[in-house]
């Protein structure tokens, strides 16, 4: 997907939106607990609104194939992204079905597809590539000013994929894949042999911590990334090396060590190498791991970091915990509750890679 | 939330005993025929390659250059069977590291020349040097580009010839020995304690091959020097120093071509649209006769590389959609091509 092109009307409409309009809330978007992106029956793509029913609170037509979202703490607003290697991202107020800005990646730049808002709203931070550099970088976005560019500051790493703010805080904390692309050769991977992921935790555009997988553990992208309420982070990896020699699944707490949950080896295989989204379940007990590729959820302890249990499920990948409800999509078109089975099958619609939690 | 529920566990519908016998024909088939005399070959032509520079070391040696011409080519032509052996230790990044994007290989070759360091005297030790300074594109530098093919004293880029040489060789024998003393036993016998529980793994970790080699050659091959229109990139074509940048589309069309037959035993109808494809793509870069795709700056020629790289993700988008399912071995709508 590479056709999404820059409007001017998007942002004039944006400047409506975000400056003169009465301010909706996500009430006004039917109130749902979960966004997710689609592809459907007829070749569109799609931006839905899912009740912790599993209704499609509303659904949104995107220009191309969508990645994750960002949403606003208190407007309806969604910021989604295409995949990547994509140089614009859609703002789009769920209220009113459509979209009221656009952000363009500065010349040089591609998002990764994730970004984060402060917690006044006011911010937006995405995740960049400088790929001429091999630099991960943080863009930040003002949301009062019809999402001008504001700002920049280093990622920390190489490969930023997800970004996430720690609770009732101004922290963030990005998962620096590690892993080095460039628009010039693709989606291929350029530095695997060399590749150092990491997790660091910025405050006031400074990397105030940074920590490393293990020496030996140097080709496990870290991706994706779920915060408790108190603060601890879980996240999902993808191992680069020979199959299975890593577990995927890791906790950190600031100014600790990294600790990796350890599987038995017939379920760290089962994951095929690969975790598609991670998140903690409500009471921040539990932590959920979900394989498109081993077509498989697994949940684990979070104290002891075990593993606690497993579900097969065809091309399963979004998961997201919200209004008590713990939920995870597949690309069948499935959406289901962990928590009492209740499944819904979307009528046509593919689930594409994460489920945002609101 | 002390208790997810997770108790709807769905057993996949075993597939009819027929079509897994058809299957496990298919892998045994591809193993042995396919994976196994690629990797043969390499080794041999990687023992010649190390014998020759041990003979006549220098850049311009037309034995030596020819030596490294049948070592790559047999590279190439397994160069896509990314799996078991060739990532233990990182060995087939250490044969074939490139896209070289930062330009590491030429300056680890350099610094090396120019304090002549002592590494270089053995290919055991040479094993520890950075994987950007070793194997097939390394040598490439050290026998083709203008600078590194003269730079330092000569008895020094003898050594280094030598031992990249030696560790090719090295390399390429380790990477046969791993599939001759068990991964050849461990694809074609799968166990449910093994890497592959069942031949429906194995087969589609042997498909999955094929799609990456065809995106290798898309993306990296023809997409790298292609650029874009306003900013082609003749000088990111793969191995342009020795000529051989259109060379290895062929091979890989070839050898690609061979895995998709295989794997398409099955499916007559489908095995011979595949080949049509592969043939026409072939016959598309035979007349292009531009070895180093020169003729991506030129609006006119330019067109007929793009066309090339169409055919090739024609041939791509028939694996998925049609050769995939038939295997079923196809991956769904997130599982197919990550984040």
């Amino acid at each position: 997907m590479t056709g999404w092109t820059p409007g001017r009307r998007g942002f004039l409409a944006g400047m409506l939106a975000t400056g003169l309009a009465p301010r909706a809330t996500w009430a006004d978007a039917g109130a749902p607990a979960f966004l997710g992106a689609a592809a459907d029956a007829a070749g569109g793509y799609a931006l839905c609104g899912i009740g912790s029913a599993l209704d499609i609170a509303f659904r949104i037509p995107l220009p191309g194939r969508g990645h994750a979202a960002a949403t606003h703490p208190d407007r309806p607003l969604a910021v989604a992204f295409a995949r990547r290697p994509g140089a614009f991202a859609l703002v789009i107020d769920c209220a009113a079905g459509r979209e009221v800005a656009r952000l363009s990646a500065p010349e040089g730049r591609h998002f990764y597809g994730h970004g984060a808002f402060s917690s006044d709203g006011r911010w937006l931070y995405t995740t960049e590539n400088v790929y001429d550099a091999g630099r991960g970088q943080i863009g930040v976005w003002d949301a009062e000013g019809g999402f001008a560019r504001a700002d920049e500051f280093d990622s920390g790493g190489v490969g930023p994929h997800d970004i996430r703010r720690l609770p009732g805080r101004e922290t963030l904390v990005v998962a620096n894949g590690g892993i080095e692309t460039h628009p010039a050769s693709g989606r291929a991977k350029l530095n695997i042999p060399f590749m150092r992921p990491n997790l660091s935790y910025i405050e006031d555009g400074q990397v105030i911590e940074t920590i490393e997988p293990a020496p030996e553990h140097h080709k496990n992208s870290i991706r994706h990334l779920a915060v408790a309420g108190d603060g601890r982070v879980a996240f999902g990896a993808q191992w680069q090396g020979a199959a299975a020699q890593a577990p995927l699944v890791g906790f950190h707490t600031r100014g600790q060590a990294i600790e990796m949950a350890e599987p038995p080896a017939d379920a760290l295989r089962a994951m095929r190498d690969y975790v598609g989204s991670i998140a903690f379940s409500p009471d921040g007990a539990q932590v959920v791991a979900t394989s498109p590729r081993g077509g498989v959820v697994q949940v684990y302890d979070a104290r002891a970091r075990r593993l606690s249990g497993a579900l097969p499920l065809r091309d399963v990948s979004g998961v997201a915990a919200s209004g008590g409800a713990l939920v995870v999509s597949s690309g069948t078109g499935l959406l289901r509750r962990l928590d009492d089975g209740a499944e819904r099958a979307a009528e046509g619609l593919r689930w594409d890679n994460h489920l945002v939690a609101l | 939330m002390k208790h997810l529920l997770l108790a709807a566990l769905i057993a996949l519908a075993p597939l009819p005993a027929a079509a897994q016998e058809d299957r496990q024909e298919i892998v045994d088939d591809v193993v042995q025929n396919h994976v196994l005399p690629r990797f043969e070959t390499l080794a041999a032509q990687a023992q010649n390659l190390a014998q020759t520079a041990q003979a006549d070391c220098k850049a311009d040696s037309p034995v030596l250059r020819a030596a490294y011409g049948d070592a790559f080519d047999a590279w190439v032509a397994a160069s896509h069977l990314r799996l078991g052996p060739t990532e233990v230790d990182d060995r087939a990044f250490a044969l074939a590291f490139w896209p070289d994007s930062r330009g590491v290989t030429p300056r680890v070759l350099a610094g090396l020349i120019e304090e002549e360091d002592p590494i270089a005297f053995s290919p055991e030790d040479y094993a520890d040097v950075s994987i950007a300074a070793r194997g097939f594109y390394a040598l490439e530098f050290l026998l083709y580009d203008e600078r590194i093919s003269s730079l330092g004293a000569s008895g020094y880029r003898c050594a280094l010839v030598r031992t990249v040489s030696g560790d090719i060789a090295n390399l390429s024998a380790a990477i046969l020995r791993g599939w001759r003393e068990g991964y050849a036993e461990t694809m074609t016998h799968p166990a449910p304690d093994g890497a592959y529980r069942d031949t429906g793994e194995a087969l589609k970790a042997l498909f999955q091959t094929l799609t990456t080699g065809l995106e290798f050659t898309i993306d990296l091959r023809l997409g790298r020097p292609l650029g874009t229109f306003d900013h082609p990139r003749p000088k990111r074509a793969e191995a342009w120093r020795s000529g051989r940048s259109a060379r290895h589309v062929m091979l890989s069309l070839a050898t690609l071509g061979d895995l998709a037959g295989r794997l398409a035993a099955d499916a007559p109808a489908l095995h011979m649209e595949l080949d049509a494809a592969v043939a026409r793509a072939a016959g598309r870069l035979a007349d292009l006769d531009d070895p180093i795709f020169a003729g991506v700056s030129d609006p006119e020629s330019r067109i007929r590389i793009e066309a090339l790289q169409q055919m090739v993700i024609d041939i791509r988008e028939m694996v998925r959609k049609d050769l995939g399912p038939d295997l079923g071995v196809s991956a769904g709508f997130n599982a197919l091509d990550g984040d």
